[in-house]
């Protein structure tokens, strides 16, 4: 198998034939200041114009040589579609929505034209765009929304939470359900737009609820959504999920992209035979604050562990020296 | 009386949202002096609700429930209070940093703190240096509390406890930090007073630092 990024991200995701050396990459943001400055383009214009958005995911791999693209930089972009007011930020600030539009639990109408909303059509153009660039050569990433993190956004995540917590089930059972289509269509869309692999991130988070809350109201959903979409789906929950790792292999998901709280050895020992694991280089401590001689013992200590594709926990500071970005890159080039 | 206050403890704990002002007015009506109610029922209910969240036995869910339950009893009983009945543990003014729209870790301190005695000004979330500063300024708390879920902000808390200090505005104040991304180790390098993991230990914490 020839060593290229999208080989061996691609055998990576399957488990399958290993390279000259681990894949590197991140299904969520790697965008900081540095390739900002390095790139010349900026939030908010590369959440808003379909060109920007490409070419700053397209800097990852072409100057940084991380394995993958991956375009959507925010975690608003289905919210925006449904209805929310993004404020979409700036070179310093993520996007983010203070406005629930359906914190009453009312029933959610996903509109028609969903998947023709600018906050939609822009990640797809940017597919499209970065197909047309790097398909074949560089794998690329979609990133979709699950119901539980869409929830969070439509009825705001402390009131959505409550009910939870006083037993309102069936009002939780019915939101996250409408929300499933969404999470459908954009999972879809985005494999159909030039997608390689869609990272879903639900942020059920071991931070926020416990395995069983997982397990009632999450894992039915997720074996769905796994069954249903036809394209590899990696999963993505921040946190410690430590106690709910072996559910997320029995919901289907070819991969887990994990955080630093989790121990690599720990996740490849109780579900590595079953799915891709991707990560889990820390973020505040290592990649923002630390050195590129600390950033090089994690990401050994991953691969020594056994994880599939090294890169970040999670999308990373703004402020994350560009030389810390690049330390995971020459790592990995030391092979096996 | 004890079982009276068990209840209310135990409807707290428990979560009974719907049968707490009842098992509160049973108690106001037996004579029950309302610090009690307060001290003995209700805060106590919320430092066993912290024990268990510490545990891992109940999550964010459930101690929403239980401050919920707490907040409704609390509501009942307050106005009975007379003053300098239930002085404050201290002022604590809480926010979550710049760029920062997460709320829930933080609201939830909040409820622990005021459920443990003190008086909680809360600022909300994205909160420029300037508006801290002011309001620090105006309101002279004896603790600040910042909070962080992305670790993209973790940078705008750094720089906060920085420039709060060169303004020599922590001679009288404290400054206590917590989050999904803030480890005690960033918090030492960043000069903090104190770092709470969760909820349960930003009480412990704020008790230390006012020296109860």
């Amino acid at each position: 198998m020839k060593s290229t990024s999208y080989n061996l991200i691609m055998s990576a995701l399957y488990k399958g034939m290993k390279g000259e050396r681990p894949p590197v990459g991140n299904p969520t943001s790697i965008v900081c200041h540095g390739l900002m400055d390095l790139c010349g383009i900026s939030f908010p214009e590369a959440h808003l114009e379909p060109q920007a958005m490409a070419e700053l995911a397209l800097a990852g791999h072409e100057i940084l040589g991380f394995d993958t693209v991956m375009p959507e930089y925010s975690v608003d972009q289905e919210a925006a579609a449904l209805g929310c007011n993004v404020d979409w930020g700036n070179r310093d600030r993520m996007p983010d929505s203070r406005h629930f539009p359906y914190e009453d639990f009312s029933d959610v109408k996903i509109p028609e034209d969903f998947l023709e909303k600018p906050s939609m059509r822009v990640v797809l153009d940017a597919l499209s765009i970065l197909r047309r660039h790097v398909g074949g050569k560089a794998a690329i990433i979609g990133k979709v929304m699950g119901p539980w993190t869409l929830s969070y956004h439509m009825v705001g995540t402390q009131n959505f939470l409550l009910q939870i917590g006083i037993e309102e089930k069936e009002i939780v059972h019915r939101m996250i359900r409408q929300l499933m289509p969404a999470t459908v269509a954009s999972a879809r869309a985005q494999f159909q737009a030039g997608a390689d692999i869609v990272v879903l991130a639900d942020h059920a988070t071991g931070n926020l609820v416990s395995p069983r809350h997982y397990e009632e109201f999450l894992l039915p959903i997720h074996q769905e959504l796994t069954s249903t979409i036809e394209g590899p789906l990696i999963l993505h929950v921040c946190g410690n999920c430590t106690d709910r790792l072996e559910m997320f292999a029995d919901a289907g998901f070819d991969g887990y992209h994990f955080e630093w709280q989790v121990d690599a050895k720990t996740a490849v020992e109780k579900i590595g035979h079953r799915m891709c694991l991707v990560g889990n280089v820390n973020n505040p401590e290592v990649l923002y604050q630390g050195t590129p001689e600390d950033v090089y013992k994690q990401v050994r200590y991953a691969i020594k562990a056994g994880v599939d594709i090294i890169g970040p926990e999670c999308a990373i500071p703004l402020s994350t020296p560009i030389e810390n970005l690049k330390a995971i890159v020459s790592a990995v080039h030391e092979g096996y | 009386m004890s079982e009276l206050l068990d209840t209310i403890k135990e409807a707290v704990v428990n979560r009974k949202r719907k049968e707490i002002e009842g098992l509160v007015s049973d108690a106001i009506e037996a004579g029950i002096e309302p610090v009690l109610i307060i001290n003995k029922g209700l805060i106590e209910a919320m430092d066993v609700v912290g024990e268990q969240f510490a545990a891992d036995d109940i999550f964010v869910p459930e101690m929403l429930a239980s401050a919920l339950a707490m907040k409704l009893g609390l509501a009942k009983v307050k106005p009975l209070l007379k003053t300098g009945d239930q002085p404050s543990l201290g002022t604590v003014l809480m926010g979550t940093v710049r760029g920062d729209m997460h709320d829930i870790g933080k609201n939830i301190v909040n409820m622990m703190l005021e459920g443990a005695g003190f008086t909680v000004v809360d600022l909300g979330v994205d909160l420029t240096l300037e508006k801290l500063m002011e309001e620090i300024e105006n309101l002279k708390p004896d603790i600040l509390g910042l909070s962080a879920l992305l670790t993209i902000t973790l940078p705008e808390m750094e720089r906060a406890v920085l420039e709060i200090g060169e303004k020599g505005l922590r001679k009288n104040m404290k400054i206590m930090v917590g989050g999904a991304p803030v480890s005690k180790t960033f918090a030492e390098e960043i000069g903090a007073d104190g770092h709470g993991e969760d909820a349960a230990e930003a009480v412990t914490l704020a008790k230390r630092l006012m020296g109860k």
